[in-house]
């Protein structure tokens, strides 16, 4: 399969984005989604390409550490007790979506909002 | 276009992740996965550890139980009380921030305009100045002080390593703040939050208003100082003779007295539950050697308390050179509360004495800003404070101080409060001698510097001894009605207090039982005023049921112990129930009312779930009271919620329909002459009409479960994670204590011990952990609803025991 270099860049970005998301997260900067999305957005302005990678890599970058807590611990009471403090009763599922949809915000807006200053900034082409 | 839709969303995105918002935390730190509320999956396990712990000086042992109950050994006090802070702290941070936030006015700095009003009343009540002032009278050399600041670096090492492991406790991240270091006088504050919920009444307001609506004659006749009903005292005397001459009448209460004291009361009766006593409930008994069927001494309690998870109490055994014992003990303090060392064993209940008293401070328009007392006009202190409010403006607030205490209430007239709660206690000191005595002589001794809040002290020893102190304050006035409003102006004050030897005690008495239940804890003859029937003492039903049982002929063993603390046995029913039925012998009565009286006549009056009986009696009981009393209240307009003194009428119509069945009260006006009799009768017929229409046509399946509940409450109030409402068994009047629909407070903790089988059982509702993720948040809660005890084991038994943890911690 023939890639062309713009698009082995584009994925080696891609993956060095989502690393870098995720090692920012573990390490506490859990708003590195959104800075990595900022930088997606400047490395390909198409909003079809850059938004919805972005929001993987958020999705990524928060659901990968909360996996490994799971895995380690189990999430089923804590998800429980979330639910419980929240209001949502022992509804586990709700502080578990939460969760995600917040990191996929992260990624996808910073992403969205870059792309979308390019595509509005002069001399922008196609 | 585009480029708005995109900075509006990423607008919201990073604002909802970076701010509180529409009542959710901000989301970002709140739930990432890494530091935020995720992290209490890693708190809520627990495995075997070395630590480095600063401060330190020799390595210190903890043993954790399969069920958490630490057992920490240490070489030297420091090390244990160190030790401990750090153990209370890695379980109930949280709940001892809340504790000592609460009594420092400072809840609203975390939980917003919520909580305003509840600091202010803290503020100017003075829990934070009395801690200063106990802080301040301790010297370098006490060791509690030594205690206290051991203990406050353990809180803080674990304070420390939490922050830097992202394990703080879920509520912090989802409250979005940081826990502030911890002081010797927060741990000060933590005691004088259980002391001002155990003996801050506001009894006096409610008195007075009482006698402005209801008359003196009524108020006095209704409310008196001695309990109208028959009690079991457990100090029969003989007695002091007195030292203070007899209480001397005042004046009526006026308009704006009684204007005064409604506002001050609407005010109290507005606070958070816990803030004003209402009235204790708590069990502790002991059995001489020679009545025990293991040949020693027995001890058994169960302070009743408002059941929250995290529950109240910690349970541990702390193990150094000068100080063993096991127990309880509160998070925050660096001692055990309840327990028991090598020698004795000891265990409280509430005295209930008078500990609060109301002063109306004379002003006039020529002295502004003063007040005349003792002849002379003074000048009020001013305290100030600024109370910082999460979300909002922080709030300054002065508090006035007179000879007196705080000014709490300027509405009408200036009223200041005397509380002994105010009196700098020394505590904590007199915990840590309890646990080094050795002998009743000991026992009683470190009891001597104990002030406030009054407890029956029940003690056991390990050669068959066993007795009982009502340890504390008992504030004495010059004259006047201690148990109303009285003027501030010097010649009602506060003289001092009984002298020790005076105050309620006994030591190995003949029949070789000692018990207490809050009931009233001397005779009539008893020469110093130390309360009336309803401020507040109980109504002595518990303890008559202790009493009959420990009183029968035979001897008693642990496990007798353990049945009576749930002994659900409504001693009150059964003494009613046999009059209302006589009441009932010739009246005509429908399907269901016969159904009704089939039941209560085969009924072993025992509040248990699955009895109907217990249910009609229940409803019955409030009917009869509501028959009695409610056409009074209306008649005579009374500003007093009627359940504020549901206790004290209740003593006045058991006492009279047993005694005095023709008393005018069952004539009050609009229902014309009527006796104790017919008031029964209409009070069944209704009861069983309500009844039906509530459980169902057919009495056989009215089973109190249905309408009896409990509740453990959250102590964040987070519903949530309650656990229940249950059904259960028991009532404000059995052993097993359980008022309240549903009942909300109950045994906190559960203790027996033999010293002749050398057994040491105890249970608490809850578990060790304050996180609910925790198998340890509600694990004891089962064993505890069956009303069955744990063993308290050994270090030796609990190293070896299966599913134990040890933590190494090193300097």
């Amino acid at each position: 399969m023939d890639l062309g270099l713009a698009a082995v860049r584009l994925y080696i970005g891609i993956v060095l984005a989502a690393a870098l998301a995720l090692a920012g997260v573990l390490l506490g900067v859990w708003w590195s989604p959104f800075v990595v999305g900022l930088a997606l957005g400047a490395l390909d302005r198409r909003a079809r390409v850059a938004v919805p990678v972005g929001a993987a890599i958020g999705l990524l970058a928060w659901a990968i550490p909360l996996a490994a807590v799971h895995i380690q611990y189990g999430l089923g009471p804590t998800a429980q007790s979330l639910a419980a403090i929240m209001g949502f009763d022992h509804r586990g599922a709700v502080p578990v979506v939460l969760t995600l949809l917040v990191g996929t915000l992260l990624g996808a807006t910073g992403a969205w909002l870059v792309s979308a200053a390019r595509f509005m900034a002069p001399g922008r082409s196609g | 276009m585009n480029l708005a839709g995109a900075l509006i969303l990423a607008a919201a995105v990073l604002y909802v992740t970076f701010f509180p918002a529409a009542g959710l935390p901000a989301l970002g730190p709140a739930f990432n996965p890494t530091t935020g509320a995720w992290t209490m999956a890693a708190d809520a396990q627990v495995t075997n550890r070395m630590l480095h712990i600063a401060g330190l000086r020799q390595p210190v042992s903890v043993v954790l139980e399969r069920d958490g109950t630490a057992h920490i050994s240490a070489q030297t006090d420091h090390d244990l009380f160190l030790a401990t802070g750090y153990v209370h702290a890695r379980f109930r941070l949280f709940q001892m921030d809340l504790m000592r936030r609460q009594g420092a006015g400072r809840l609203s700095e975390v939980v917003g305009k919520a909580a305003v009003d509840s600091d202010r009343f803290e503020l100017q009540l003075g829990l934070l100045r009395t801690a200063q002032a106990e802080w301040a009278q301790l010297q370098t050399d006490d060791q509690s002080r030594q205690a206290l600041v051991a203990y406050a670096q353990g809180v803080n090492d674990r304070i420390a390593e939490a922050e830097s492991m992202h394990q703080l406790d879920a509520m912090f991240t989802l409250l979005g703040y940081q826990p502030q270091s911890w002081s010797p006088i927060d741990s000060l504050l933590v005691k004088g939050d259980m002391t001002q919920t155990l003996n801050f009444t506001d009894t006096p307001l409610v008195m007075a208003l009482l006698k402005k609506s209801l008359g003196a004659d009524l108020s006095s006749e209704w409310f008196p100082i001695l309990p109208p009903n028959q009690q079991s005292p457990y100090d029969i005397g003989p007695y002091a003779k007195p030292t203070i001459g007899p209480i001397e009448t005042m004046s009526e209460v006026t308009d704006a007295e009684a204007q005064s004291a409604a506002a001050l009361h609407q005010r109290l009766a507005a606070l958070p539950a816990g803030l004003v006593a209402k009235g204790g409930a708590s069990n502790n008994w002991a059995v001489g050697g020679a009545k025990s069927t293991s040949g020693g001494a027995l001890l058994a309690g169960d302070p009743h308390l408002h059941l929250t998870l995290p529950a109240i109490w910690f349970q541990l055994t702390m193990d150094s050179p000068g100080y063993h014992a096991a127990g309880v003990g509160l998070p925050g303090t660096p001692i055990v509360l309840i327990g028991h060392n090598e020698h004795i064993a000891w265990t409280l209940t509430d005295a209930q004495n008078q500990q609060t008293f109301f002063y109306q401070e004379h002003e006039d328009a020529a002295h502004p800003g003063r007040y005349l007392w003792n002849g002379s006009w003074q000048n009020y202190k001013t305290v100030s404070y600024e109370i910082p409010v999460q979300g909002a403006k922080t709030q300054h607030l002065d508090v006035k101080l007179s000879v007196h205490g705080p000014v709490i209430s300027e509405r009408g007239q200036t009223t200041s409060v005397w509380w002994t709660g105010n009196l700098p206690s020394q505590d904590l000191g007199v915990l840590l001698r309890i646990g080094q005595a050795g002998n009743f002589a000991e026992f009683r001794n470190a009891l001597r510097g104990w002030l406030a809040p009054t407890h029956n002290f029940i003690y056991a020893d390990d050669r068959g001894n066993i007795g009982l102190i009502s340890a504390g304050y008992y504030p004495l006035v010059a004259k006047g009605q201690p148990w109303l409003p009285m003027a501030g102006t010097g010649e009602f004050d506060v003289i001092g207090t009984i002298p020790f030897d005076d105050i309620p005690q006994a030591y190995n008495p003949p029949d070789n039982i000692l018990w207490s239940a809050n009931q009233r804890q001397v005779t009539s003859s008893y020469p110093y005023y130390i309360g009336t029937a309803s401020n507040f003492f109980d109504a002595g039903y518990r303890a008559n049921e202790i009493h009959r049982v420990l009183s029968q002929p035979g001897k008693l063993s642990a496990d007798d112990m353990s049945a009576l603390q749930t002994d659900t046995r409504d001693s009150l029913a059964a003494e009613i129930v046999p009059v209302l039925l006589q009441s009932l012998s010739k009246e005509r009565l429908n399907a269901k009312e016969s159904a009704a009286v089939d039941l209560l006549r085969s009924w072993d009056f025992r509040m248990e779930t699955n009895s109907a009986a217990a249910t009609i009696w229940w409803y019955f009981w409030g009917w009869y009271l509501d028959e009695t009393f409610k056409p009074w209240w209306k008649s005579r307009a009374v500003p007093v919620d009627y359940g504020v003194v549901f206790n004290a009428l209740g003593q006045d119509l058991e006492a009279w329909t047993l005694h005095d069945p023709g008393n005018r009260a069952f004539s009050a006006p609009g229902v014309g002459s009527r006796t104790a009799p017919d008031a029964l009768r209409k009070s069944f017929h209704r009861l069983i009409g309500d009844a039906a229409k509530l459980l169902g046509p057919e009495p056989r399946s009215w089973s109190y479960g249905k309408v009896h509940q409990r509740v453990l409450e959250n102590l964040a109030q987070i519903s949530g994670l309650n656990y229940g409402p249950r059904p259960d068994r028991g009532d404000a009047n059995t052993p097993l204590a359980a008022g309240g629909y549903p009942s909300t407070d109950g045994p906190s903790w559960r203790m027996v011990v033999d010293w002749g089988a050398q057994t040491f059982q105890a249970i608490y509702p809850g578990g060790q952990s304050e996180n609910p993720a925790s198998d340890w948040y509600t694990d004891r809660v089962d064993t505890w609803w069956a009303g069955k005890l744990n063993p308290m084991l050994t270090w030796d038994e609990a190293s070896s025991a299966a599913g134990a943890w040890t933590w190494d911690l090193r300097p």
